[in-house]
């Protein structure tokens, strides 16, 4: 590393490296982002992590308490329900079902809302007044009633209610997406790009797309956080994951019963959802305030 | 000019009206079970009944007819039978239908009283600790899972201090005569010697629902109050009328809030159908007799013309509430009136 500079030169960092030096300033968003990894790994790696298997239910061992109260065992650390499950296996594994679906559903619903976004936002006059409305449609229905008719129309399970989030998220990213694409197709640099010759195409991969993913990647914070949400309260209102499946959610709605044995039952998964979500927000807002800082430098 | 955007925006409703409600007519062929059955509502039907059933409800006729049948019944009011209880679906849902209108109402003047002043509050003070403490707490409190954060106050509040009751609007030795169906208009209306007993016992019910329901909306309103104020603070106008002389709160006040709400109004009718969502879980957990636990106890009974008609009626006011803040934004917006 030189240690002065001869001759002045101008340093440019890349667009990139500017928002990562702008995001990590923020220590909330850090440890945002620090926990937001954790349950990551969490959702992968569940499988080889968990000490005991999650399902295994253990007759001996009902409802242990948790290992910091007396009648507690340092093998189960937070304790077993009252099929003798270990609670600490069943958590870990609870991350894969609301965080690890939570993640596939808003990728899906994305990918959706990017390809329905770019032709409502490529498109102009009646075809896209149309499409804009049967939108409204969807965003008028609140997501657990679209989540009770799909039930009631496939069945209760954490897959058929992964349907109806995907449809509760799609409106606001294709909403958001296509006013994104709108915005960005107003500007100069995309008119010159339209002299040169570019075709729509051409157009929307090479000018828009490359200046809105970011905005892309804070909408799809914003759209996992409702959606481990409503994962777990659909798990919770029995609409969701069923019984066995260790599901935040469903563990709260299984504990429900032992409010007064075990309250650390119900009180460790909420902990867990809490935790998620506000990771994803704090990652989110800093993402946020990071591009703001960004365009303002 | 207006007359024009009324019009376009009548023309609109009307479109999504019909999209809404083919979609619940699709719902009676979705369903299982026998699509006469999820017409009509009732759970057996006899043989010589059939006939008359299907000439009825124009089943041996084609799609469309089916539909316009269908429309004609909805707007006469004849919405099906309940399958659970054989009783006129409308019926039910106008029993139930007030308690949630109560709930989500009250939720959403809290929501109002505390977001708007404190967003406020947190966007002058932005770099203050108490409004960074405002923030904080806001992105706290947005986090929270809603039935969790339920569970909790229930704990603390009913299980732990005993203060507060668990489930329900009242006490049931309470003997209120329904007029509205409205739980506090109800007992004021009322000719009863305990009347100033039922109103505390109904404000006492009513707390933590309303709080836990309250929760979201409040901070939804509080970010979008700070963004939206911080954005308008950055305006050149704002330097302009403080160049003018006039003093900060002058300035806040004429210049500031009326542009910083107008987004806010707009995000009102965009959260509505979020807060639906979120009341029919309050009131499952706290026993809320309102639409909510209805159409979750309809789809644990398989209940379907209840669940089509709850759709129905539901969707419809969240449109109806999106499109009286869309008006009252454009009413407010001069800039929103001339596209």
């Amino acid at each position: 590393m030189k240690k002065f500079r001869l001759y002045f030169e101008e340093h440019n960092r890349g667009p990139l490296t500017q928002l990562w030096l702008q995001f990590q300033r923020q220590h909330a968003a850090v440890f945002g982002l620090v926990l937001f990894s954790f349950f990551l790994l969490l959702t992968l790696f569940a499988l080889i992590l968990t000490p005991h298997d999650p399902y295994q239910q253990n007759s001996d061992l009902l409802l242990l308490a948790p290992s910091w109260s007396p009648e507690g065992l340092v093998q189960y650390p937070f304790g077993t329900d009252d099929l003798g499950r270990d609670l600490m296996s069943r958590l870990m594994k609870g991350a894969t079902y609301t965080f690890g679906i939570a993640l596939i559903t808003v990728i899906g619903s994305l990918l959706m809302g990017l390809a329905l976004g770019a032709t409502a936002g490529m498109s102009k006059g009646v075809k896209s007044s149309i499409f804009n409305h049967v939108l409204d449609l969807a965003l008028t229905i609140p997501s657990l009633l679209l989540a009770i008719i799909i039930v009631a129309v496939l069945g209760p399970g954490l897959w058929n209610t992964t349907w109806a989030i995907m449809l509760a998220l799609l409106p606001q990213f294709v909403h958001g997406i296509r006013n994104a694409i709108q915005d960005t197709l107003r500007q100069d640099y995309v008119a010159a790009y339209r002299l040169d010759g570019a075709s729509n195409w051409q157009v929307l991969r090479y000018a828009v797309l490359p200046n809105i993913w970011e905005h892309i990647t804070v909408m799809a914070t914003m759209a996992l956080s409702t959606a481990i949400l409503d994962i777990a309260a659909l798990g919770f209102l029995g609409l969701g994951a069923q019984a066995p499946t260790s599901e935040w959610g469903a563990m709260i709605a299984d504990a429900l019963d032992l409010i007064y044995l075990a309250p650390w039952a119900i009180a460790l998964p909420g902990i867990l959802v809490f935790a998620s979500v506000l990771s994803v927000n704090l990652v989110g807002d800093g993402l946020r305030t990071a591009m703001t800082k960004r365009r303002d430098n | 000019m207006m007359l024009h955007y009324f019009l376009r925006r009548a023309f609109l409703i009307s479109f999504v009206f019909v999209a809404l409600t083919v979609l619940a007519f699709s719902l009676s062929y979705l369903f299982p079970g026998e699509v006469l059955n999820n017409v009509s509502g009732l759970t057996t039907i006899e043989p010589e009944q059939r006939q008359a059933l299907i000439q009825y409800y124009a089943l041996d006729q084609s799609v469309l007819m089916q539909y316009l049948a269908y429309l004609n019944r909805i707007l006469d009011g004849e919405w099906g039978l309940s399958f659970s209880s054989q009783q006129p679906v409308l019926a039910e849902i106008f029993a139930v239908f007030p308690a949630t209108l109560e709930l989500a109402s009250y939720a959403l003047i809290l929501s109002f009283v505390l977001g708007i002043p404190l967003g406020l509050f947190a966007a002058v003070k932005a770099d203050h600790f108490f409004g960074k403490l405002i923030s904080g707490i806001t992105l706290v409190a947005y986090s929270i899972p809603i039935f969790w954060w339920a569970l909790l106050l229930i704990m603390l509040f009913s299980l732990t201090l005993g203060l507060l009751p668990t489930a329900g609007r009242i006490n049931v030795l309470f003997d209120i005569p329904t007029s509205t169906g409205f739980m506090l208009p109800d007992i004021l209306l009322s000719d009863i010697s305990y009347k100033s007993e039922a109103i505390m016992d109904a404000l006492r019910h009513l707390l933590l629902p309303a709080v836990v329901l309250a929760t979201y909306p409040t901070t939804v309103m509080i970010r979008f109050t700070r963004d939206s104020m911080l954005m308008v603070l950055e305006q050149s106008y704002i330097k302009t009328a403080r160049a003018k002389g006039l003093s900060r709160t002058q300035v806040l006040y004429h210049h500031g809030l009326r542009n910083a709400l107008l987004p806010v109004i707009r995000q009102i009718g965009l959260q509505f159908s979020t807060l639906i969502t979120l009341a029919m879980i309050t009131e499952v957990i706290f026993s809320w007799p309102g639409l909510g636990q209805w159409l979750l106890d309809s789809i644990y009974q398989r209940n379907y013309p209840a669940i089509q008609g709850g759709l129905l009626v539901v969707s419809c006011l969240v449109i109806v509430v999106n499109m009286l803040t869309e008006i009252l934004h454009t009413l407010f917006n001069p800039l929103a009136r001339k596209v």
